[in-house]
């Protein structure tokens, strides 16, 4: 695909959708010093373009009136540029080795001979409303986009690390994609988490996403998926685990993805935390995603407010929502339930009274009673926003 | 006419074996965009530099900045990243970036 295949619309900036965004959260537009762009890349539908090399693109919100979020809609976050763009499967082998019995080259159809595993779950880039934190920070500057509710099928981690054989003094697992640095100086992207996580039943190395392959810009042909964690660790395109017998030192745990060490992994804003840990499960978290910010509705009309809510995968116990900027708040009928790494939809009936303009805002909490803070919270990176949000609406 | 049936069957597990052995190799095509950074003293020199390694669209995507956050990142982008960038033009491109995206501050 070459840049002919990029139509005007494309290219039409979305303005409207900074403005409503600037709005709702209390920047004046002329504060963002960027413009948002559209744009479709390979086996993806026109997504917001945050940056080309590599690519990262986030989803519009819309999208996210549906349960599962399509396979075309879902984000696009890489961090170094030479990313994958062809992988013959007959070659590719996913690598085990480092502290174990064995070492291991497992092929494509090694991985689904293992039991097969399905569940679904929320995949939620760390920076995810990022370019809502105020003082701003820099890094992907995100709006609410940089998630979604995916059907993942795959191996258990669990049975890959027990075929290899852990040796006793395993304390960390690291693993590699495909992707390769521009420059040798630029770190490469590995990721560990601690033997212990990554034993747990649910982590898998997925092949499908909604029950079909991959697409090659989300991982193909295999990613890890760390349910309830940031997708920092869902490392794509993978292609070796190594299992370790002391910490992993890597420039993406040690010093990058990191929050701090604090109940809240907060810090009063434009200050530097004394002690970080390395940023682990998601925050509770909702959104309103209709009525859309900045809509008009009609007087005496009954209208659904409809959003999305979800946790570090614990569930989400109930969402309560307010028409009237927080000052009086009433339950809200929960949708399906998919599982606890799954969000939960949520829906208010609402008949508006009055003319005028309505904060609407919705509030989660999951099942061992973590919810969503009314201020947002700060650290120098831009990581875990939870805020509850105040999406604007005219009555008239 | 059983030579002909034969032959078509062939042809079709030939056709098959075909589609296989190119279905094993998955490819995409990323698209070049073009991102202008805003004119003004010290462009040209933060294009060349800036660009070695991710698109400009990683400058332009971001909220406006005080200088000492412009510094921060160039230094960054030397020191953790290795940016080839010789002292004299980092500072000529701290200067552009604080004069066109950052906040006067
Ligand atoms: C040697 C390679 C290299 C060069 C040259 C380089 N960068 Fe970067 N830059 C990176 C990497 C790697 C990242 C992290 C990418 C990611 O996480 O998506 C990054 C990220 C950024 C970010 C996002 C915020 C952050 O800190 O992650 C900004 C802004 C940025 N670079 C600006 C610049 C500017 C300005 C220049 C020119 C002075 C520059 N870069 C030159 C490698 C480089």
């Amino acid at each position: 695909m070459g840049p002919a295949n990029f139509s005007r619309r494309n290219f039409l900036k979305a303005a409207g959708a900074v403005s409503a965004m600037a709005a709702v959260h209390g920047f004046p537009a002329e504060l963002l010093a960027y413009e948002r762009r559209m744009a479709r890349f390979p086996e993806k539908t026109d997504l917001i373009l945050l940056t080309s090399r590599p690519p990262q693109l986030e989803t519009p919100l819309s999208y996210f009136k549906e349960m599962i979020t399509p396979n075309e809609a879902l984000f696009v976050r890489w961090h170094i540029a030479n990313v994958p763009t062809s992988v013959d499967v007959n070659e590719w082998r996913l690598k085990v080795g480092g502290n174990t019995e064995k070492e291991l080259a497992l092929s494509l159809a090694d991985l689904k001979k293992l039991e097969k595993v399905t569940f679904t779950a929320v995949i939620q880039c760390s920076g995810n409303g990022r370019s809502f934190f105020v003082p701003p920070v820099a890094g992907g500057e995100w709006g609410d986009g940089a998630m979604g509710n995916v059907t993942w099928t795959g191996a258990r981690l669990r049975d890959i690390l027990n075929s290899a054989g852990l040796k006793a003094g395993t304390v960390d697992v690291s693993f590699n994609g495909l992707d390769k640095p521009p420059l040798p100086t630029v770190p490469d992207l590995v990721k560990s988490l601690p033997v212990d996580k990554a034993m747990e039943e649910d982590l898998i190395v997925a092949y499908e996403m909604n029950g079909k392959p991959l697409t090659m810009l989300n991982g193909f042909p295999a990613r890890l998926i760390v349910p309830g964690w940031y997708a920092t660790y869902w490392v794509k395109s993978l292609s070796d685990i190594t299992v370790l017998s002391k910490p992993f030192e890597g420039f993406w745990v040690k010093s990058a993805y990191r929050i701090p060490e604090t109940d809240c992994g907060c810090v009063p804003p434009g200050t530097t935390p004394k002690k970080t840990v390395p940023i682990n499960r998601m925050t509770t978290r909702s959104l309103i995603i209709d009525p859309s910010a900045s809509s008009e509705l009609t007087l005496n009309k009954p209208v659904t407010i409809m959003g999305v809510a979800f946790s570090g995968g614990r569930g989400i116990q109930d969402v309560i929502v307010s028409v009237d900027g927080g000052k009086r708040w009433e339950e809200t009928r929960l949708g399906e339930d998919k599982g606890k790494y799954s969000w939960r939809q949520f829906f208010y009936e609402w008949r508006p009274a009055k003319p005028g303009r309505y904060a609407l805002m919705a509030r989660a909490t999951d099942t061992i009673g973590e919810s969503q803070p009314f201020e947002g919270l700060w650290n120098p990176a831009g990581y875990l926003w939870n805020k509850v949000e105040k999406t604007e609406v005219v009555v008239k | 006419m059983k030579k002909l049936i034969i032959l078509s069957l062939m042809l079709a597990v030939a056709g098959f074996a075909y589609a296989a052995e190119k279905d094993a190799v998955h490819s995409i095509e990323i698209p070049v965009v073009k991102t202008e950074l805003r004119a003004g003293e010290g462009m040209d020199t933060t294009e060349k530099y800036c660009s070695i390694c991710h698109s400009l669209d990683y400058i332009t995507m971001q909220p406006k900045f005080p200088k000492a956050t412009w510094v921060v990142e160039v230094n960054k982008m030397i020191k953790v990243m290795g940016a080839p960038i010789p002292e004299a033009d980092a500072r000529v491109i701290i200067d552009y970036l604080s004069a066109q995206y950052g906040t006067g501050g």
